[in-house]
């Protein structure tokens, strides 16, 4: 089966960020592949060494980005696609999907793979814009993925329990990073993916080709600025005697909480 | 201004908390700005829920009844949910964030060409603009985003998602006139087949309706550890939650996972038992009332977020809190 895997390059959220007028600041400039995106590349990589077939990456993002996509070449992808934009800022989930709906429109594949959702932004959008841009059958939020014949067969996290759901290819499918643990590249794999192909488009040329719903690319969403999460204070620490601590919180819970009654 | 609708699908014959919590606020914004609040009723019965929502200040209950809404599939709870839009024309669409939203919300805003603003924490109206606080970069700081109201006429609405726990539910009565909605799907464009549906052990509690919530993470490492997590649990009919790590493990179930990966929880009261605190842990959960850790390193980040905070060996202390706790209670 052949694979496009949508990845995404965000900040690293472990690193150290300050908030000053509205911007977010991190003094590292680390970025990262967003880590359910190795998740799909990762059960993409799985499957088709089991069934055969071909996995490709596409990446929107500025010139930086290349790194990302090296990195999932390293895992073993075969071909990068890098739609480079300008910069990341102004960009929503929905001027991405236009973009990457826009590029795969032409292209011929099995399965279009997605993380459930980017890890800077949790919006979780992007893979079914892109599946109702293309009118692919979808489903989101997988851990587990299998091939049966011309189906993929997603055991997806509801909220209650697992949905087993069979997919026709060509299909959408996002990713949870429970499905998998991705792999870290070998060094052969890091030496291997500086000789593969890395396909750059400008995003521009895609621009403006309006899709079926009047996606046209522009962002329908503006982020304004960010500000600190109102934090929550630390309590009271309790240390000592278990039987102690135990008696004085359930004393302090019985008065404070209604949840005794 | 046209109607703000809330949707709410009913699985399972219940009606979540959440989707009262975001219909509260929506009646409330609708109220402010004079306009209609809608619901949106979907399910294989959903006039058995006309009524509650009528008391927490629907105007009209558009009722969609089809046992394929019960399957858990999108494709016709999208079709559904755009056929109702198409002949309300609301301007604003409000979801509670769960699992089933999130599968359908991309695909409706590209279906409509409509903002989509999810998992939001607040959100408000400011002239022509939907504006909303969201939680990002796992959870540490929150996001300013604004959507534009369409124009009148367009079928654009602006489509908001809430995490459960962001609003109070309000009881006001609303006039609750029902409109039936026909709604002809035809099974055979079904490109999805269910094949089964795993459901996690029956009987448990519901964790985004639990008043209580024992969590376990990787300090709790045997049966003699479960066991203790129930029993403290079974004291308050609590829903027991876990971490990445005792899902992965294969310990806990992962439907019960709480987290930026599981769920968004908002209990009274939240008990972390052997979790080290992770940010994608507390993601999920800093939205509890009271929240009570037990971690026996002193330096644990869950004690940053904890109100009570109680160092120790989970096995001492959980013994012996559930004998105080059994004390209490008599
Ligand atoms: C993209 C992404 C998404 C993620 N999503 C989630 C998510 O949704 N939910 C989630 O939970 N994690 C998530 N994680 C994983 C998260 O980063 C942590 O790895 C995980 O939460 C750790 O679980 P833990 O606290 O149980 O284990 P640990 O970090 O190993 O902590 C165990 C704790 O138990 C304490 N302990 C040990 N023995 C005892 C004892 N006898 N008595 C008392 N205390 C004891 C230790 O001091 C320690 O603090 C995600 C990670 C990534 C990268
Ligand atoms: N700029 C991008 N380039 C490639 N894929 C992306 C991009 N943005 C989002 N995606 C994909 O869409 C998923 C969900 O993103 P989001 O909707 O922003 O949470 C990510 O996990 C990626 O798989």
């Amino acid at each position: 089966m052949k694979f496009f895997v949508c990845i995404k390059q965000v900040p690293d959220v472990y690193a150290p960020l300050q908030i000053r007028d509205g911007e977010i600041h991190q003094d590292s400039d680390r970025q990262v592949l967003n880590a359910y995106d190795a998740s799909a590349v990762e059960e993409a990589l799985v499957l088709t060494e089991k069934h055969g077939g071909r996995v490709d990456v596409i990446l929107a993002g500025p010139e930086k980005a290349h790194e990302t996509i090296r990195k999932a070449l390293a895992m073993g992808a075969e071909e990068g696609i890098h739609l480079q934009t300008e910069s990341t800022s102004g960009q929503d989930s929905a001027s991405y999907a236009h973009l990457l709906a826009t590029f795969v429109k032409e292209k011929e594949f099995d399965v279009l793979s997605f993380g459930k959702q980017a890890q800077d932004t949790d919006s979780g959008l992007t893979g079914a814009m892109v599946a109702q841009l293309l009118d692919l059958p979808y489903t989101t939020n997988a851990v587990g993925l299998a091939i049966e014949g011309d189906h993929l067969i997603v055991t997806r996290q509801g909220d209650i329990g697992q949905e087993i759901i069979a997919l026709p290819t060509p299909c959408v499918v996002t990713c949870s990073n429970d499905m998998n643990d991705p792999r870290i590249p070998t060094l052969k794999g890091i030496m291997g993916s500086k000789r593969k192909p890395v396909e750059v488009v400008q995003a521009s040329s895609l621009h403006g080709t309006s899709l079926a719903s009047g996606f046209t690319g522009e962002a329908l969403t503006h982020t304004t600025s960010f500000e600190s999460m109102p934090a929550r204070k630390a309590g009271e620490k309790l240390q000592g005697e278990a039987d102690e601590i135990a008696r004085q919180v359930a004393k302090i819970l019985s008065e404070k909480t209604g949840v005794f009654s | 201004m046209n109607p703000f609708l809330t949707v709410i699908p009913v699985q399972n014959q219940s009606l979540k908390r959440a989707s009262l919590e975001v219909l509260s606020r929506t009646v409330e914004l609708a109220n402010e700005k004079g306009t209609t609040a809608d619901v949106l009723l979907l399910g294989a019965q959903p006039e058995t829920f006309s009524q509650l929502v009528a008391s927490h200040g629907a105007d009209r209950v558009f009722l969609v009844g089809n046992s394929l809404l019960n399957q858990h599939l999108n494709t016709p709870l999208l079709k559904a949910i755009l056929m109702a839009i198409d002949s309300i024309h609301p301007s604003l669409v409000s979801f509670a964030s769960n699992e089933s939203t999130k599968d359908i919300l991309g695909a409706l805003s590209a279906a409509l060409g409509s903002p989509a603003l999810p998992d939001v924490a607040s959100f408000w109206i400011e002239g022509d603009k939907v504006c909303v606080k969201r939680p990002v970069m796992a959870a540490k700081i929150l996001a300013n985003v604004k959507a534009l109201f369409p124009n009148s006429g367009q079928k654009k609405p602006v489509l908001v998602s809430v995490r459960s726990g962001s609003y109070e539910v309000v009881e006001r009565a609303g006039r609750g006139e029902k409109n039936v909605l026909e709604f002809a799907f035809d099974e055979g464009t079904l490109r999805q087949t269910l094949r089964e549906v795993v459901k996690a052990t029956a009987g448990t509690v519901d964790l985004a309706e639990a008043e209580v919530i024992v969590a376990a993470g990787r300090g709790v490492k045997d049966d003699e550890g479960k066991r203790l997590i129930s029993e403290l649990a079974s004291l308050f009919n609590a829903g027991i939650g876990a971490s990445r790590a005792l899902t992965e493990s294969g310990a806990y179930d992962p439907s019960v996972q709480i987290g930026q990966t599981g769920k968004v929880v908002s209990p009274q009261l939240y008990f972390a038992v052997g979790i080290s605190g992770a940010i994608q842990h507390v993601a999920g959960m800093s939205n509890s009332k009271v929240i009570v850790a037990i971690n026996k390193d002193p330096d644990a980040p869950i004690f940053e977020v904890a109100d009570y905070g109680l160092v120790g060996d989970l096995y001492q202390i959980l013994p012996a809190l559930i004998q105080e706790i059994k004390a209490i209670k008599g």
